[in-house]
């Protein structure tokens, strides 16, 4: 979801000639004065012809390849925004038209797009798949040849496609979902060499200086995504060595015939440009199409009508039957640090401390009497973690840098190779997550009455929600609402509506000092002196430190300062805002049973001048992949207790 | 940090500009296929817009390039002369994945340091006797690659030719 970058290319458009002429073809449909030729002009009429009595156009495949959908009311429009890509003027919205247009373009061995090839290899896709069906005679259609295409599949050197998924990166919230993208494995390729190979990626063009209106446009749809064809280690530094995220890699069972269908495809992609829209037509949606064209048998685009989460087009990925192969992780930089920190002994995790900040201890004997393979561990940590340093903490990079340079010599000195266990990642497999929607029944109790509810959440994760294939701690709820029926008043109400409500809990240690920091957006119901229950709009925020514990299985124990403003009729002043803190702790029972509890006061100076302790404890109880059990007690507003009992289902 | 939590306190804003970088390969691009035999080396960089990148970039805390990178334009492209183009991959490569390949030559190996190993040529089974010579060298080979990558394989080049197994690979390069 995160490929937002700014791309250099500048996209000329056709060629005006190119464009005028093609228009003047359709314009004359029949009888092509100005084709090449007698014989050409018969023969595109007659290949026409055979295009529409096959109903060609109606196929699934050219829908593919032009990216067309249906409308609601009917007919079709594709979803490839550019001005480059259709041939025909109508073609946006005209399947047969485009199609006849195309058809009628390969007699021409004018040099159109950006990299100036004619029609058959600008759009190789579609020629292959129509001289496929069609069964083009060669000597009435020569065929013309596609260095450029030829040289680009030779330096790709393909054998089979990976799909690469790097998890969430809570940190930027551009990158909050993870992200998806292909990866062109090479012939002969061994493990080692992986980086070598190209990605497939889709990313928006965005201009620099956009401040916040980055985020309305690019909601909106207000930037243009196209595809880049770009080096894996290029985007193994990016996730894994800077913004430390790990990445699973699914290879795909595709043959021969579909890698080479996809990539026909990509390389029509060069002329083609796709609004951006964060949501749903986004770098994860746009890699859907791709896999289509290489299997139309494949239904994936259709799946997601609203937004298209990375770690959802993993799943579908790899609940198609037989299109997923062997993952392999990749861990981020952090991981292997904290990984290869476990395996150290409390002696020796002091004296790597002492290491990171003095290099030249490594050179003491102290150092250099124990055994050569735990040197060769505390160094390669006390790098890794240096290099962490020089990338987090930019002001102090060149003495991070230079501790690095000091580190490494002696590590080089020690001539033994680094231990390569693998390491083991913090979180399972994303497709083994619960899916993103949920929808919720409950019932209880608040005050003196029963209530019964329904709830709705669009996506994504909280932290009562199932762990699996999530970060623990990491939670991003966006548009949820509940409605409830209150039994006593015989009242039905909106009782809560989130717009987001987003919190990362990262454990500090030794090592790591990463603050914990949540917003929360919304409306909720108060009980506040008069009014039982006042619809209140409600901003939190806060930022604390989190500390991790083993005690039972797993246990963090939180610290936040937050501020927090209300909007609500049931003030005097209709509003307040204060701040305070919440102390809390989230503590893993079993594998399906969590508790999360929490205490916090808060004091509004300003407004409605009040005070308020709050806590509360909730469980849940996984029952299977898609569903969990949850009981809630909260208290608020010194007298207004409320306990819940929900079942939650994922789809 | 202050600056991250000001940018996530911006409750509504989703959305944060990345800096991205587009490197050689694209589809249907005319900046593709300078000459036969071109891979990785056939991209031109427009020098301008990496500086850009990098400065948008710190902006967004994240850095994608650092001091080590120094592609020029000049010295990339491709020519009919297939070990000139080797040498430029390899040299792109060096550039790109300096930090990566340093830690990797002190540590006796890697995927960076056997991508290296291929792009320059050398055979898997020669590979083993490569990374332990780039970790015996190690203080010279990045001495010279504090200057430039293109310093650093050449003194990888020289240390080949002095290398009993390697010599052979290094010449028939």
């Amino acid at each position: 979801m995160d490929h937002w970058g700014a791309r250099f290319q500048s996209r000329r458009p056709l060629l005006i000639s190119s464009v005028s002429r093609l228009l003047a073809i359709i314009a004359v449909l029949a009888p092509w004065p100005a084709l090449a030729g007698p014989t050409g002009s018969s023969y595109l009429s007659e290949l026409v012809a055979r295009a529409r009595s096959e109903r060609l156009a109606a196929t699934r495949e050219w829908h593919l390849l032009l990216h067309y959908h249906e409308n609601v009311f009917g007919g079709y429009t594709s979803e490839q925004d550019g001005p480059t890509f259709f041939l025909a003027p109508n073609g946006k919205t005209n399947p047969d038209a485009e199609l006849e247009a195309t058809l009628a373009g390969f007699f021409f061995d004018d040099l159109i797009g950006e990299a100036k090839q004619p029609v058959q290899c600008a759009f190789i896709g579609r020629y292959r798949w129509l001289k496929e069906k069609l069964a083009f005679d060669d000597r009435r259609l020569p065929p013309q040849s596609c260095e450029k295409f030829d040289r680009w599949i030779e330096a790709l050197a393909p054998h089979s496609i990976t799909m690469i998924f790097p998890s969430a990166f809570m940190n930027n919230p551009a990158s909050m979902f993870g992200h998806t993208l292909l990866r062109v494995d090479r012939q002969g390729q061994t493990p080692q060499m992986r980086i070598l190979a190209y990605t497939i990626n889709f990313m928006a063009e965005v201009p620099d200086d956009e401040g916040l209106m980055f985020a309305v446009r690019g909601i909106a749809g207000g930037y243009k995504g196209g595809f880049s064809v770009i080096p894996y280690y290029l985007k193994v530094r990016e996730y894994r060595d800077i913004e430390n995220r790990d990445i699973w890699e699914y290879r795909l069972n595709l043959t021969d015939a579909q890698v080479r269908r996809l990539l026909m495809h990509v390389w029509e992609m060069g002329n083609a440009s796709f609004d951006y829209f964060f949501f749903r037509e986004n770098c994860s949606y746009q890699l859907l199409p791709l896999l289509e064209v290489a299997d139309p048998s494949w239904r994936l685009t259709d799946q997601f009508t609203w937004w298209t989460l990375p770690g959802d087009t993993v799943r579908l990925a790899t609940r198609q039957p037989g299109i997923v192969g062997a993952a392999v992780y990749r861990p981020a930089r952090t991981t292997q640090i904290r990984r290869r920190y476990e395996r150290l002994s409390s002696d020796e995790r002091g004296l790597l401390r002492k290491i990171l900040q003095e290099p030249a201890l490594a050179r003491e004997p102290s150092f250099q009497q124990r055994p050569v393979e735990r040197k060769a561990l505390l160094l390669d940590i006390a790098s890794d973690y240096l290099r962490y340093q020089s990338i987090t903490d930019e002001k102090q990079a060149e003495i991070y840098k230079a501790r690095d340079r000091e580190v490494l010599v002696a590590r080089s000195e020690l001539k033994v190779k680094s231990d390569d266990t693998p390491v083991e990642p913090f979180v399972t497999r994303p497709e083994l997550g619960h899916r993103t929607t949920r929808i919720g029944m409950g019932a209880g109790y608040r005050q003196d009455e029963w209530f019964e509810e329904v709830n709705l959440r669009a996506s994504y994760h909280d932290l009562l929600d199932p762990e699996p294939g999530y970060a623990p701690g990491y939670q991003i709820e966006l548009l949820s609402g509940a409605l409830r029926h209150y039994e006593k008043q015989n009242r039905t109400r909106l009782e809560r509506f989130t717009l987001a409500n987003v919190l990362s809990l990262t454990p500090a240690d030794a090592l790591f000092l990463s603050p914990s920091w949540k917003v929360n957006v919304g409306m909720q119901t108060l009980l506040h002196s008069g009014c039982r229950y006042c619809t209140a709009g409600v901003a939190n925020g806060g930022a604390g430190l989190t500390f991790e514990t083993h005690l039972l299985k797993r246990e963090y124990f939180f610290g936040f300062g937050e501020l927090e403003t209300t909007y609500s009729h049931a003030f005097e002043e209709k509003h307040r805002a204060g701040g305070g803190g919440t102390l809390g702790m989230m503590a893993d029972l079993t594998d399906r049973w969590r508790l999360l509890a929490s205490a916090g006061y808060l004091r509004f100076a300003l407004g409605e001048k009040s005070d308020e302790v709050r806590w509360s404890v909730g469980q849940r109880y996984t029952l299977a992949k898609d569903a969990a059990l949850r009981f809630e007690f909260n208290h608020r507003e010194r007298r207004d207790n409320e306990a819940l009992f929900t079942i939650h289902a994922y789809f | 940090m202050m600056k991250r939590l000001l940018m996530l306190s911006l409750a509504t804003a989703f959305i944060w500009g990345q800096a991205g970088i587009v490197l050689a390969l694209n589809p249907g691009s005319s900046a593709y296929g300078n000459g036969p035999g071109c891979g990785l080396g056939a991209q031109i960089f427009d020098q301008k817009n990496i500086l850009h990148q990098i400065l948008a970039s710190t902006t967004n805390q994240i850095v994608f390039f650092n001091q080590a990178f120094g592609i020029t334009t000049g010295t990339l492209g491709c020519t009919n002369n297939n070990k000139f183009v080797q040498n430029e991959q390899a040299t792109l490569f060096a550039n790109l994945n300096f930090d990566n390949l340093s830690q990797e030559m002190a540590q006796g190996g890697g995927e960076h340091l056997a991508s290296l190993a291929t792009l320059m040529g050398v055979p898997a089974e020669q590979q083993p006797a490569f990374f332990a010579m780039t970790q015996e060298k190690y203080a010279t080979l990045i001495e010279s690659g504090e200057t430039t990558p293109a310093a650093m394989l050449k003194a990888l080049h020289e240390a080949m030719d002095q290398h009993p197994v390697l010599a052979k690979v290094s010449m028939t390069r």
